[in-house]
Formats: C-alpha cells, sequence, structure tokens
C-alpha cells in the first residue's frame, strides 16, 4: 500500500496525514504500534530500529484513538477508568473531578459517567476518547481521524488540548479546519 | 433389594421406546431420524466398549493403567476441546489444552481421591476412573465455553485489544475483561446446576448410586463431593487452559495469531 515513503517526525511535531481514503494513512500509524508488520523497508523510533522491545516501548509512550472507539459494554465510569489501571498508566489517575473538567471542557456532561458507554453517540465516544488519551498525558498521541464527528466548537476545544506544544501529535484527517492546525502536513 | 441386573433381551426391548420419538421426528419432517439412528448406534458401541475396557480395568486395577487411560481420556478431551469450539487443532493450541486438563485433573484426583476419600489403594480403578470421568467430561464443556469464548472475543474486538495494548498496557492486561468474560460464561452452567441439583434433578452419578444399592444418604455425600471436584476442576482448566495457550498464540509484539480460527462456514 505505501510505496516509495519516506518521512522524519520531530518531537513536538504536529503532523497529519491527508489523502482518499485507501491510500494507507491508518496502515502507517498500525505499523508505527506493531499492529501490522512493513512487507518492505523500515521504522526507526529515538534512533532504533522497530522491532519488540521498541514496539512495546513506544505503545508506553503513546495514546492512541482509534476512529471508532469501543471500549466494550460498561458504564463510562468503568470503561474510561480501566487504562488507568494498567502498570504503566497507573501513576497517573487524575481522580474525577479532574475528568469532570476535561470532559466540561470537551462540552460533555458529567451524567454520562454512569451510562453505557454503547448508548453514547459517535461524537460523544471520540470525546471520551479524547479526554483519555489527554488525561493519559503520554509524549505521543496517535489518532486517527480525531474530529470525524465533532461539531465546529467540540473541535476548537480538543485541538486547544491536545495540540500542545510538548506533545507529538500523529494523525489522519479529511478535516481542513484540524489540518490547518498542524504543522507538518503529509499528503498520500 | 439388590441390584437387578438387566439381561441383553431387556436391553433389546428398551430400544422399543425410541419408536415414538422416531415417529414424531420423521412426522414433522425434521430430518433428524438418521442422526438418531447413528447416535444410537454410536452411543451402543462406544458404552459396549468402554464396559468391557472398564471390567479389564477392575480386575487389572494398576495404577499406570488407570494413568494410562486417563491420559487417553484426556488427549481425546483437548482435540474434542479444540474442535467444538471452532478451532484448529495447532501445537500452539493443543499442547497448552491438554497441559491445562491434565493437570488440571492430576490435582483434583489427588485433592479427593487421595486426601479426602483416602483411597486404600492408589488411584483405584473403581473410584479413580469414573470420578475423573466425570469431572472430564464436564471440563470439556467448560472449555469449550471458556476458550472459544475468549479467542473469538479478543478477535471480534481486536481493535479493542490493540487500543489496550496501544495505551501501554501489557498483554496480560490487555486480555484481562476477555479473561474475565471467559471465565465468567465458563463457570455460570456449573453454577447454575449446582443451584438446582435436587430440585429440578437427580445427577446421573446418585442414581446409579441408589439403583446399585447404595443409601441415598452415602449417594448424597459422593455427590456433592463430586459437583466441589466439577466446579474446581472446570475453573482451574479454563484458568489454565487459556493462561498457558496465551504464551503460544501471541507473537512476541502480542498480536494474536488469527491462523488458529478455522474459516467460517458459508451459511
Amino acid at each position: 500500500m505505501l510505496e516509495d515513503f519516506s518521512l522524519e517526525i520531530e518531537m513536538g511535531d504536529h503532523l497529519v496525514l491527508k489523502g482518499a481514503s485507501g491510500t494507507g494513512k491508518t496502515t502507517l500509524l498500525r505499523l508505527i504500534l506493531g499492529f501490522e508488520e512493513p512487507t518492505a523497508g523500515n521504522i526507526y523510533y529515538r534512533g532504533r530500529r522497530l522491532e519488540n522491545s521498541v514496539i512495546h516501548n513506544i505503545r508506553k509512550e503513546s495514546a492512541w484513538l482509534p476512529q471508532d472507539l469501543n471500549l466494550g459494554d460498561g458504564t463510562v465510569k468503568d470503561v474510561f477508568g480501566y487504562p488507568f489501571s494498567f502498570k504503566v498508566n497507573s501513576s497517573n489517575y487524575p481522580g474525577t473531578e479532574e475528568i469532570f473538567k476535561v470532559f466540561n471542557q470537551l462540552n460533555l456532561g458529567s451524567e454520562i459517567w454512569e451510562k453505557n458507554f454503547r448508548d453514547l453517540s459517535t461524537g460523544q465516544r471520540q470525546r471520551v476518547g479524547i479526554a483519555l488519551c489527554y488525561l493519559l498525558k503520554k509524549p505521543i498521541l496517535l489518532m486517527d481521524e480525531p474530529t470525524s464527528a465533532l461539531d465546529e466548537d467540540s473541535r476548537k476545544k480538543a485541538a486547544e488540548l491536545l495540540l500542545d506544544k510538548n506533545t507529538t501529535v500523529i494523525s489522519t484527517s479529511h478535516d481542513s479546519w484540524w489540518i490547518a492546525r498542524c504543522n507538518k502536513i503529509v499528503e498520500f | 433389594m439388590g441390584v437387578i441386573d438387566l439381561d441383553w433381551l431387556q436391553l433389546s426391548i428398551s430400544f422399543l421406546i425410541l419408536g415414538i420419538p422416531a415417529f414424531i421426528l420423521w412426522k414433522y419432517r425434521t430430518g433428524l431420524n438418521r442422526k438418531l439412528f447413528s447416535a444410537t448406534l454410536r452411543m451402543v458401541l462406544q458404552l459396549l466398549f468402554v464396559g468391557f475396557y472398564l471390567q479389564y480395568l477392575f480386575e487389572y486395577d494398576h495404577p499406570l493403567i488407570n494413568i494410562s487411560w486417563i491420559l487417553v481420556m484426556v488427549v481425546v478431551a483437548d482435540f474434542a476441546t479444540l474442535d467444538r469450539s471452532d478451532l484448529k487443532r495447532t501445537k500452539s493450541l493443543l499442547i497448552p489444552i491438554f497441559l491445562a486438563t491434565f493437570f488440571g485433573i492430576v490435582l483434583i484426583d489427588l485433592f479427593f481421591l487421595e486426601l479426602v476419600i483416602n483411597l486404600p489403594k492408589f488411584l483405584a480403578a473403581q473410584y479413580a476412573i469414573p470420578i475423573t470421568g466425570m469431572v472430564l467430561g464436564n471440563c470439556l464443556r467448560s472449555n469449550v465455553i471458556g476458550i472459544h469464548s475468549f479467542y473469538y472475543s479478543v478477535k471480534e474486538n481486536r481493535e479493542r485489544y490493540r487500543f489496550y495494548l496501544a495505551l501501554g498496557a501489557s498483554r496480560k492486561e490487555a486480555v484481562f475483561p476477555f479473561f474475565k468474560e471467559a471465565l465468567k460464561r465458563s463457570a455460570n452452567p456449573t453454577l447454575a446446576t449446582m443451584a438446582t441439583i435436587g430440585l429440578v434433578s437427580l445427577p446421573g452419578m446418585m442414581t446409579g448410586q441408589i439403583l446399585s444399592g447404595s443409601s441415598p444418604l452415602i449417594a448424597i455425600k459422593y455427590q456433592i463431593m463430586i459437583m466441589l471436584a466439577i466446579f474446581s476442576g472446570t475453573v482451574l482448566s479454563v484458568y489454565l487452559g487459556i493462561r498457558i495457550s496465551n504464551k503460544f498464540v501471541f507473537d512476541s509484539a502480542d498480536n494474536l495469531d488469527e491462523s488458529i480460527f478455522k474459516p467460517e462456514k458459508e451459511s
């Protein structure tokens, strides 16, 4: 799918991959996370070739937001808290006050906390995912179409939270508003 | 009253009753009569074989022969578990499921036969074979539910599993919700049986003991023990089956080897 392709990403870059569907944007994110293996070519992370130990390091240092987030059956409270129970994230648990503050910034009412995650709208699920990625405080964010189900106000607030100068953001997008806010654009 | 033995003629007469369900199934064109015939034939042949074999086992009653028979039962259960779970017979699954079932059975047998009943002879066939058979039969059923549920959930929820990995979860942390669900699903049928036993149904072992002349009180004590053995054995074998096989069916980047799944049948 990806041929004759080369890309370098600096720490702190806000990079967006744009282009028609099916050109390999999401595949590139999956390759970085080690969910697929390249048939040819290499990926390097901090100067080391992408192999198992490096893949595990990337996963520890990153947060991933897929286009259609599925956190299973359970209340938002249950499914939101689960990633913070992982050993690598356990010290980052923010507490409900902080979570509700971020929810509020993303136009999410605290009443969704007790709702079943499956019952939320696509836009609400996406915002819950954005809140989760933000609160995990990872230096790298990989996001597949992070604003695809957001209204204008919500995407502005999402960009304020996510496009921080200390965070490296690698995203795919068709949204010209989001693309304009990224400092590196790669066309597929 | 002693045991009333059935002679072969009496046993043959009992087959006449099958005429009623066969007629009903034929009248409603269920197409099940061919299956009924082959299932009945298989049942008779398998039980005749086991009956003669058990007579031989009981006659010699040697621990090594008994253990060999238990091993044969575990191997058959191992293949049956994978076949009924819609998983391929790969080494990465056959060996772990065999080990899990075998260790589960050995632990349960040693605990109940040697510690609780305290058999005068190590692994005496009269006790070891039927009790192992009952526990193993239930382990098979639970393993099918548990192993199928676990691997198919991870496959169907691949994105969710990967999402956890991508947030830094270890493989153990990422599969935890699927493991939990598989354990619940596999333990629930035995729990439901335990909760209704004696009220809704009289279990086979207890009925067999009463028919062969034991007092109902002895039969009940054995039945309670066997239910504890079945529940512990099933949970243990599902737990070990998933834990051990997990070490072989994920690659070093924690991606599930999806070649373990049988191709979907076309409907």
